[in-house]
């Protein structure tokens, strides 16, 4: 179980996130919806150790980590994958995956990286090469498979199918799913609405900085909030 | 050879010192920290072995020793002071640090002998002791470039958030990158203090700090190989040019130039690139294999 309860976070003098509380349970997806702006990124960094929040609470499995430097949080069990596929370009697939079991027993390494090559075989075939010429689909899943070598109760994901192959994004959604399926909860913050709300159990919508719905995906796709929250960039456009 | 040495002897010693001097520089780049106060460092180990030394007449090692350990504990506390800073700002808050060592060498009354520094700090170094020490140095740092902790310095280096995302404590690193700079700019300004037995606040100043970056941007930065090229050159380099008289920094300046516009990677970027292109050519006339360095304890034999 894992809670984000009030959290505010700035900038200097501008303040990005205001009170946003949002829960992620163990063997569900929970996608966070919202604009630009709407300060989805910040929450998944403070909650990570990246940025101090002014206040609030976040607690995994009854401990408070609020604030904690983020190897400490990692080593409890939640784990970001940052927006933009970010992985060591020069280094191979292998290697980004031990990077990502470094604070993993060494014994353990071996298990954890057979299961990662069985939810991510194509990570296996290339696991000698240069992990910059993956794909982009396979950049996200080498990332998502490095997350998973820590061992992670949960996971947040940022942005998970940003510019990606329509193809793709449902090869990478699907593996989503098969990550919590297995007992992670995941957080995942998205803009592309309707391809998170297709794996998603529980959703919330954040709004400038706070949290205007939060329900199941059912209700989800039936709310007005919902559908305003993803028309709300197009609207902005036409205003332009 | 003997002959050689012996008429040469002072360049030898001193391609050694401008070896630690360049590569207490060089580490912390590695680790992606912009920080110059190795040479502050070389100043402070400079004036405590030599203070160590004509006072107390404590022995080489112990003075040098002594030298290291407060320059250490000197950059384990900058490291503290400026961790929020990063990028240019550290650069110019280092230099300000090695300034200020030499302005408090210049105040120092008695203990530095202010303006005119100190004189007589006689002890038995020889080129033996720098070769082996430079030695340790070596094999410590190309260790440390290999394996999982060259991946480890390469992530804190690449991306520090993503290497904190992945459970590595980046501060940790970045303050043990200050405190081995620390440590190895000391020795290198213990030693060259010991083997010259002077020291002024004009050895420790700001010219200190362009010749070690000269070595490690032309030599290469990436690898300790890259700062003995750039010793190499730029302790022997003045003896070439002294016919160029007063055009010599002139000449240095396009050196520089050259080599950070040419070869970003340094000499040993653009040697490396040249081994690697001649094995790849080997390879495709048909002799030769794979000659990627295997990492760790890989598991062959994937399934296809």
């Amino acid at each position: 179980m894992f809670e984000i309860r009030d959290l505010h976070v700035s900038y200097g003098k501008v303040t990005a996130v205001r009170g946003v509380t949002l829960t992620a349970r163990p063997g569900t997806v929970t996608l966070v919806l919202g604009a630009n702006g709407a300060g989805k990124t910040t929450t998944l960094r403070s909650a990570a150790g990246l940025h101090k929040p002014d206040s609030g609470e976040v607690v995994l499995d009854g401990t408070a980590i609020t604030g904690r430097p983020a190897h400490w949080i990692v080593k409890r069990g939640l784990v970001l994958v940052p927006e933009g596929r970010r992985v060591f370009a020069p280094l191979t697939v292998l290697e980004n995956l031990r990077m990502g079991g470094y604070t993993t027993a060494r014994g353990e390494l071996a298990g954890i990286l057979d299961r990662v090559f069985e939810m991510f075989p194509v990570l296996r075939e290339r696991q000698d090469g240069p992990a910059g010429l993956l794909s982009g689909g396979e950049q996200q899943m080498l990332a998502f498979g490095r997350a998973l070598m820590a061992q992670p109760k949960i996971m947040m994901l940022d942005e998970p199918s940003m510019g990606l192959a329509p193809t793709m994004v449902e090869t990478v959604l699907g593996s989503i799913r098969a990550m919590a399926d297995s007992g992670i909860g995941v957080l995942m913050v998205e803009q592309n609405a309707e391809a998170g709300l297709e794996v998603a159990d529980d959703v919330a919508v954040v709004s400038r900085g706070e949290v205007v719905f939060s329900g199941t995906a059912k209700e989800a796709a039936s709310h007005s909030l919902v559908l305003r929250a993803f028309l709300g960039d197009a609207a902005l456009v036409t205003e332009n | 050879m003997i002959a050689w040495y012996d008429t040469n002897i002072i360049l030898i010693q001193s391609t050694f010192v401008g070896l630690l001097m360049a590569l207490s520089l060089q580490v912390p780049i590695r680790f992606g920290v912009f920080s110059f106060a190795g040479i502050g460092c070389y100043g402070i180990g400079a004036y405590v072995a030599a203070i160590m030394t004509i006072r107390y007449e404590w022995p080489a090692a112990a003075a040098i020793g002594a030298g290291m350990l407060i320059a250490g504990v000197v950059g384990y506390l900058l490291a503290l002071t400026v961790r929020r800073l990063g990028g240019l700002y550290l650069g110019m808050a280092t230099i300000a640090f090695d300034l200020i060592v030499g302005v408090l060498a210049v105040n120092g009354g008695d203990l530095t002998g202010g303006p005119s520094g100190l004189f007589g700090a006689l002890a038995d170094v020889t080129t033996l002791h720098l070769v082996l020490i430079s030695a340790v140095v070596i094999g410590l740092l190309a260790y440390s470039e290999r394996g999982a902790i060259g991946r480890r310095v390469e992530a804190v280096r690449e991306d520090p958030e993503l290497a904190a995302s992945m459970g590595i404590d980046v501060r940790r690193h970045r303050q043990a990158a200050f405190v081995i700079s620390a440590l190895l700019g000391a020795c290198a300004g213990g030693l060259n203090v010991l083997l010259r037995t002077t020291i002024a606040p004009t050895d420790i100043g700001f010219s200190l700090v362009v010749l070690a970056l000269t070595m490690i941007i032309v030599g290469g930065s990436r690898s300790w190989a890259g700062a003995l090229i750039g010793a190499m050159i730029f302790t022997w380099l003045p003896g070439f040019l002294e016919f160029s008289g007063q055009w010599q920094k002139v000449i240095y300046g396009v050196i520089v130039a050259l080599a950070a516009i040419w070869v970003p990677g340094g000499l040993l970027g653009m040697m490396t690139d040249a081994y690697r292109s001649w094995q790849r050519s080997r390879r495709d006339a048909g002799s030769g294999d794979g000659d990627r360095t295997p990492l760790g304890s890989r598991a062959e034999g994937t399934p296809a």
